[in-house]
């Protein structure tokens, strides 16, 4: 399709290609050329061959010397009066003592972190000089790779008024060691040894109505390749000290143990069938994800069934968790109560602003299209259920909380199908972006915005544009929109991002895509696009956590908002998804902040299940 | 002389309303139905008795003798010519059937140029102005096949000019231009002659390519303005007449004709062969089979009976009547079976709605899989025709292509005119893609080459070089 001036200008740098058949003399104007975002498909199915194309730019005003059929590339001998290609390196300073570099792409002669959240890298004479600095992986649409012109990257720091940091709040964790969990008369804990109450299961099954059936399993790690129903959640056992409210205070955690809801319907259908974890737990948990147990703890797991067809009902999956926090707040009732002294650890969390940095906040969409999709939102407990209201019945509008609230487990998630990139209740208790941003010196996270992801678009963009106001209103200077699984919700995903682009935010945007999670949408704010795919495939592999955001893509999110904050250039996308690229990227950053990212392993290092060898390797 | 049917709505606007009744006895040129709205007068075709008034139409049955005299015109002594435009029921014969009396109120002189779109108009400096008002005459003939118009100059070269010299008085235009394709060497020759001494009124040559006869289109070659979808040449200081219309308004004004009569080519699958049967003066409501009779009758089987052009005109049946705007009749070969396979449709402003794309996709035993629409086709409101906007130069239509390939259609039937065609012809076979424009089965009638790769040139010179 024909492209306007604007769409011309953004694309100066890309082959120029007739749209459609042109007369020899005329002046060749945007409205002759073909939109390059198809070219890449156009190569691919051989219609097209770009060598010795020239640039918009060049062929922009020129004479066409003869007439030329669509899709015919221009090169130098059918037009006339070309202009000579702009190198974009062309005015960098050369400040640096640097060797001079090649013509060819060049790698950083010198790259240092600084604290202006600029990633500097001094480059010497040269031109035409692209580094290349991908931060991200994604399939169709998306853009991966960050672009660093060497102007922009040479360019000074700015020099910013150094305000002190500021304390807003803390948050006290005291951790408590279990080594073993059993059964007994009454729940209690001695030295770390937790019992649990003989006969609690009643309890459960009588709560709720939809409840049918529950079994306790006490999974440790001997066990670990047991039989299981999907899982539900993990969730850790936490309680608050005295009134403390999430996000402050003290709250006192049980390490070592998890607590594990899984489940199905009375007729046998796993809760969120089509896209669930059911399995040999150690075949099918991706150990070590922000949401997933650690290898090595003490599962709690209780198996709910609820009633028949309730399995993708809101009800259902609401029943079943109410029914276990049962067991959750006996266990906590026992906490409060611990004495000091079993204290194994205290780690103190601070929610820190620093004036005057880049002002940061974090979007995360969470599923609220009702069905088994939903979260409850700020319990009194951390990730509890009573004081919650459900996203749902909140219409999916933005709720604002501070970084420690999420950190603390105000959100008790009701994940849903498609376990390998949903967020378990223990991802926001150990949520990856949110501590990177809050440790990072070069950033101020304001706060952390959850958005739910209605069921139909006009909510979809009724919620949406609540986020762009919001984020408005902060006056942010970046912004971060995450999301956990794919297809339905990255219509809102990618409308999260251009309300909030259309204002004038960069924004970096965090999912699942890969080969399966594709977007299905976009827009042009989509830029900056990182992708949480961990699988070998690119695929949703039904692996509990698996493509969930970890650390490794929040340091990449990080580096790349700053480049985008920055008003740095990024790289389009390639077309395919390639995981090359965030390997790249991955090893780029390592090179400029002198860091080293552990990258997390994926379903290659657990046992192959049966499941995985039928459907997906 | 089969009954004649007048429609009560044969123009753009409210449909008329009848003020005859069954039995009353009418002559040719007596009033039967009003505007309720905007409209235009409808007078009887013919002497006779109507039969019968409904919803949508009169019936009048025709007397078996049929003088050549009329009714004149009953507007009171000393009527302005505007008047008598609008008394005569004229509407615009090209197709569209805009009420022409209404289309020439307007007084050029004062009109100031429209805004104009840059985005469109990137070689026109932005406070771009036109120094004449402009009566620009639509003699394109844009439609594949038919020849009415281009015989009316050759044969009526005088009385067209008569009519456009009316309009630029009505209009206070200044200047006049017949937009005509130079193919026509005859007309271009007889008008050439005929515009000798006259020095206001131009010709513009065009080029051989659908579509030339768009109301913009016509704007864009003689005035060298882009207009937007909405606006109306007017915009450009012009008004658009149809060289048929121009006729009319020249016999309203000299003879005090009401408009009841209609040129029109009858052509295609006839027996005798598929030469244009050009038929002048047939009052209007005569049915298409008598029509067709007239010419020949089908010859054999046929595929179907399009009323109007190839591009823009629609089905029809054997009973249906013509009306004030009835350009073209054309009987078309079978169409060709499909089975069943996987078809997508290109639609666009410059051919068939989605309707009758989606129609002729039936015809041919075709499952529509996938439609796409052309990027320059604008619905300027919900619902409306759509507007093409840049008539005649393609946006680019490989992205359609690949959803037609994304789509798994084996076929595509496209409506494009000549420019976009010869651009989905670039990649659509290539990519394994069967391309049929939805005027294949009346072209390979009419013996037109059909529309896929553009091998001539958009430019012509306007040299009268022959």
């Amino acid at each position: 399709m024909s492209i306007t001036a604007e769409t011309a200008k953004a694309h100066a740098h890309d082959p120029a290609v007739l749209c459609c058949r042109a007369e020899g003399g005329i002046t060749i104007e945007p409205a002759n050329l073909e939109d390059p975002a198809i070219f890449d498909d156009l190569v691919d199915s051989g219609l097209l061959n770009l060598d010795g194309c020239l640039t918009i730019e060049e062929v922009l005003g020129a004479k066409l010397a003869k007439t030329c059929d669509s899709l015919c590339p221009l090169t130098a001998d059918v037009v006339e009066g070309a202009k000579a290609p702009s190198a974009p390196a062309e005015e960098a300073p050369a400040e640096a003592a640097a060797p001079e570099a090649p013509a060819a792409p060049a790698a950083p002669t010198a790259a240092v972190p600084t604290a202006g959240g600029v990633l500097k890298i001094h480059i010497g004479e040269g031109k035409d000089i692209d580094l290349q600095i991908p931060v991200g992986a994604l399939g169709a649409g998306g853009t991966e790779v960050v672009e660093v012109p060497a102007a922009a990257a040479a360019a000074a720091a700015p020099a910013e008024e150094v305000k002190e940091e500021k304390v807003v709040r803390s948050l006290t964790r005291k951790h408590f060691k279990i080594t073993e969990v059993k059964r007994g008369p009454e729940t209690k804990i001695e030295g770390t040894t937790l019992t649990i109450r003989e006969g609690i299961e009643a309890e459960v099954i009588a709560d709720q109505e939809l409840v049918k059936d529950f079994h306790l399993e006490i999974i440790t790690p001997d066990l670990y390749h047991t039989y299981s129903e999907t899982v539900m959640d993990v969730q850790p056992i936490a309680t608050k000290e005295g009134d403390d409210d999430i996000g402050t205070g003290v709250t006192r955690v049980l390490d070592g143990v998890v607590m594990m809801l899984t489940g199905v319907d009375e007729g046998g259908v796993q809760i969120g069938e089509f896209g669930s974890s059911e399995g040999y737990l150690d075949e099918n948990i991706m150990w070590g994800r922000p949401g997933c147990p650690d290898k090595g703890e003490i599962f709690i797991k209780g198996n709910i069934v609820v009633q028949e067809k309730t399995n993708m009902e809101r009800r259902g999956p609401m029943a079943a968790h109410t029914a276990f926090d049962i067991i959750t707040q006996e266990i906590r009732e026992v906490m409060k109560k611990l004495d000091d002294s079993l204290v194994a650890e205290t780690q103190e969390l601070k929610q820190v602003r620093r004036p005057g940095k880049k002002k940061v906040v974090i979007v995360k969409e969470i599923m609220g299209q009702g069905a088994m999709h939903d979260n409850f939102i700020l319990p009194v407990e951390p990730v509890g259920v009573l004081g919650a209201r459900a996203n749902v019945d909140l219409g999916n509008v933005p709720v604002c909380v501070s970084p420690l609230e999420v950190l603390d487990g105000c959100i008790h998630a009701l994940t849903c199908i498609g376990p390998a990139s949903k967020e378990m209740s223990r991802h926001y208790w150990r949520e990856p972006l949110v501590l990177e941003a809050l440790h990072d010196e070069e950033v101020d996270l304001c706060g952390v915005v959850f958005v739910g992801s209605p069921q139909i678009n006009a909510e979809k963009f009724y919620v949406s544009k609540r986020v762009g106001h919001t984020v408005e209103m902060m006056d942010a200077d970046g912004a971060f929109v995450t999301t956990e699984g794919f297809g339905n919700n990255h219509i809102d995903f990618a409308s999260h991002i251009e309300q909030i682009g259309m204002r004038g935010i960069p924004v970096v945007g965090m999912s699942y895509c890969a080969v399966q999670g594709a977007l299905v949408v976009g827009n042009k704010y989509m830029q900056y696009m990182v992708d949480n795919n961990k699988s070998e495939s690119g695929i949703e592999n039904e692996v509990l956590g698996c493509n969930t955001l970890c650390p490794e893509d929040a340091v990449r999110a990080l580096a790349m908002l700053k480049t985008a904050m920055a008003g740095e250039d990024v790289k389009a996308a390639e077309r395919k998804w390639n995981p090359n690229v965030k390997s790249t990227n991955v090893e780029l950053i390592e090179a400029a902040y002198d860091r080293k990212i552990a990258l997390v392993d994926n379903e290659q290092s657990l046992p192959m299940s049966q499941k995985r060898k039928e459907k997906y390797d | 002389m089969g009954n004649v049917q007048m429609l009560l709505r044969q123009h753009v606007g409210a449909p008329c309303a009848a003020i005859v009744s069954a039995g009353d006895e009418v002559k040719k040129g007596t009033l039967i139905a009003t505007p309720t709205g905007l409209g235009a007068n409808i007078f009887s075709s013919v002497y006779g008795k109507v039969a019968e008034v409904t919803e949508d139409r009169i019936i009048i049955e025709p007397a078996d003798e049929q003088p050549d005299e009329f009714v004149p015109l009953d507007v009171p002594e000393g009527a302005g010519k505007l008047d008598m435009v609008k008394a005569a029921g004229i509407v615009g014969m090209g197709g569209a059937g805009f009420p022409t009396g209404i289309k020439l109120s307007i007084n050029l002189k004062e009109t100031e140029m429209g805004e104009l779109d840059p985005e469109i108009n990137p070689e026109l400096p932005k406070d771009f102005k036109l120094d004449h008002g402009y009566i620009l005459i639509n003699a394109a003939e844009c439609e594949p096949g038919l020849e009415h118009n281009i015989r009316q100059i050759e044969e009526q070269c005088d009385k067209v000019i008569r009519g456009v010299k009316y309009c630029m008085e009505i209009t206070n235009a200044d200047k006049a231009i017949f937009a005509i394709k130079k193919k026509n060497q005859k007309a271009v020759k007889t008008l050439q002659k005929a515009l000798e001494n006259e020095a206001d009124i131009s010709m513009h040559l065009l080029p051989d390519i659908y579509p030339m006869g768009e109301e913009r289109a016509v704007v864009r070659e003689c005035l060298g303005v882009n207009l937007t979808t909405t606006q109306l040449p007017s915009a450009a200081r012009a008004v658009v007449v149809n060289l048929e219309t121009a006729a009319k308004i020249a016999e309203a004004i000299d003879e005090k004709k009401p408009c009841i009569t209609k040129n029109l080519t009858v052509r295609g699958k006839i027996n005798g062969g598929n030469a244009a049967h050009v038929f002048m003066d047939v009052p209007v409501g005569v049915s298409v089979g008598e029509l067709i009779e007239r010419a020949g009758g089908i010859d054999g089987a046929y595929g179907e009976i399009v009323m109007g052009g190839a591009f823009t005109g629609r089905s029809a049946e054997l009973d249906e009547p013509i009306t004030k705007t009835t350009g073209g009749i054309l009987v078309t070969i079978e169409f060709p079976d499909l089975h069943g396979a996987n078809v997508g449709i290109l639609v666009c402003a410059c051919g068939g709605s989605e309707a009758r794309m989606r129609e002729i996709a039936e015809k041919m035993n075709g499952k529509v899989v996938s439609v796409c629409r052309c990027k320059q086709a604008i619905e300027n409101k919900p619902g409306a025709p759509l507007k093409c906007l840049r008539p005649g130069n393609c946006p680019g239509q490989v992205k359609n292509n690949m959803q037609f390939k994304k789509d798994k259609c084996e076929y595509i039937i496209i409506g494009n005119c000549s420019d976009c065609s010869n651009t989905v012809m670039a990649s659509g076979p290539k990519m394994g893609l069967k391309v049929f424009h939805q005027t294949d089965h009346v072209m390979r009638t009419v013996g037109h080459a059909l529309y896929r790769t553009l091998k001539v040139s958009k430019q012509v010179s306007q040299d009268i070089d022959f």
